[in-house]
């Protein structure tokens, strides 16, 4: 399970995208329960040990995952690229220094992820909705590529206006399928909050979204 | 909007991840590929330590190099002067306080 504190502000600083870069064993730790977290562990251990093939495996099982939380909550696909390769970097960075079994990979990349785009979005003074990027691989048909990508581009423009907090946690729970403990431990919350934070999202997002939900084409469906 | 449409909103967003794009997968290559390299000075060093025993065996070997340094610096009385035996200083007196250590008087009576 979830354990909230945090060890140092040494560790907050780095999570935070400041000067110093987090020791694994700070890290707030959730129990891993997969043959996955380990593969990624003995991946970054490898990395660090020198292996240079490491590096390519572990980033295809990673990269994608922290590149489109980024994306979602920033909803600009260069400052994305920007984060994910800035906490890919800290990863890099840490990897001669992790411990197995005292953090899990993921978490400690979203963690890093979520601070990096907090940092962002209190730089930004304005949220221009005209910068979210058009949806990717659509289906088969021209009509459905056309609604879904008006779906996606309704719930990412829904999505920007929640606040930050909110934002990050509704993209974790219900598009990246994580699991509350989880997120609980990447947002520095308790899992109760991350209950509030989910749920008051829901509500605004429905709110949002009820206005456009016969052009959506939920008319009918 | 139900639930239902919102969940359905939610699976087709996770259906439609956007994908990593080819250069920001060869510019972290590129960075994992420069922290590795600049990391060799440190993973030499490391390596060095783990050779030795590790941590505890880098702390005893520090240990018993200063003990060994402080000895030479100033050897305990009960420890032959080797510095001063070698470079031939004390050797006199070394032989003359034997001698009156051996108790020659005593056997004389």
């Amino acid at each position: 399970m979830a354990s909230a504190a945090i060890g140092s502000h040494t560790m907050i600083d780095a999570l935070r995208g400041r000067a110093c870069f987090a020791r694994p064993r700070t890290v707030p730790t959730v129990q891993m329960t997969t043959d996955d977290t380990d593969a990624e562990a003995e991946l970054l251990q490898r990395y660090g040990a020198g292996d240079a093939t490491a590096a390519r495996l572990l980033s295809t099982r990673v990269l994608p995952r922290i590149y489109a939380h980024a994306f979602r909550v920033l909803g600009d696909r260069a400052e994305a690229e920007d984060v994910a390769q800035d906490a890919m970097m800290r990863l890099w960075r840490v990897a001669p220094e992790w411990r197995k079994g005292e953090a899990k990979v993921t978490t400690w990349l979203y963690r890093v992820t979520a601070n990096l785009c907090t940092d962002r979005l209190r730089k930004r003074r304005y949220s221009p909705l005209e910068d979210v990027a058009e949806p990717i691989d659509p289906s088969p048909s021209a009509a459905a590529q056309l609604q879904n990508a008006a779906r996606t581009d309704a719930l990412q423009q829904a999505l920007q206006a929640l606040p930050d907090r909110q934002r990050q946690a509704v993209v974790l729970r219900h598009i990246e399928g994580l699991a509350n403990p989880e997120i609980a431990a990447i947002l520095d919350v308790g899992v109760e909050a991350v209950e509030s934070l989910t749920a008051r999202g829901k509500r605004a997002l429905r709110t949002a979204l009820k206005d456009q939900h016969a052009a959506l084409g939920y008319e009918g469906e | 909007m139900s639930d239902d449409d919102l969940g359905t909103l939610f699976d087709k967003a996770r259906a439609q991840s956007p994908k990593v794009p080819a250069d920001l997968m060869q510019r972290v290559m590129r960075d994992a590929a420069r922290v590795q390299q600049a990391g060799q000075t440190g993973a030499g060093w490391r390596g060095w330590v783990a050779l030795l025993g590790g941590a505890r065996g880098v702390s005893g070997l520090i240990t018993a190099t200063c003990v060994g340094f402080w000895i030479g610096v100033a050897p305990p009385q009960a420890l032959p002067d080797f510095g001063a035996l070698i470079l031939g200083q004390a050797t006199a007196d070394s032989a003359e306080e034997d001698i009156s250590l051996f108790g020659w008087d005593i056997e004389e009576g």
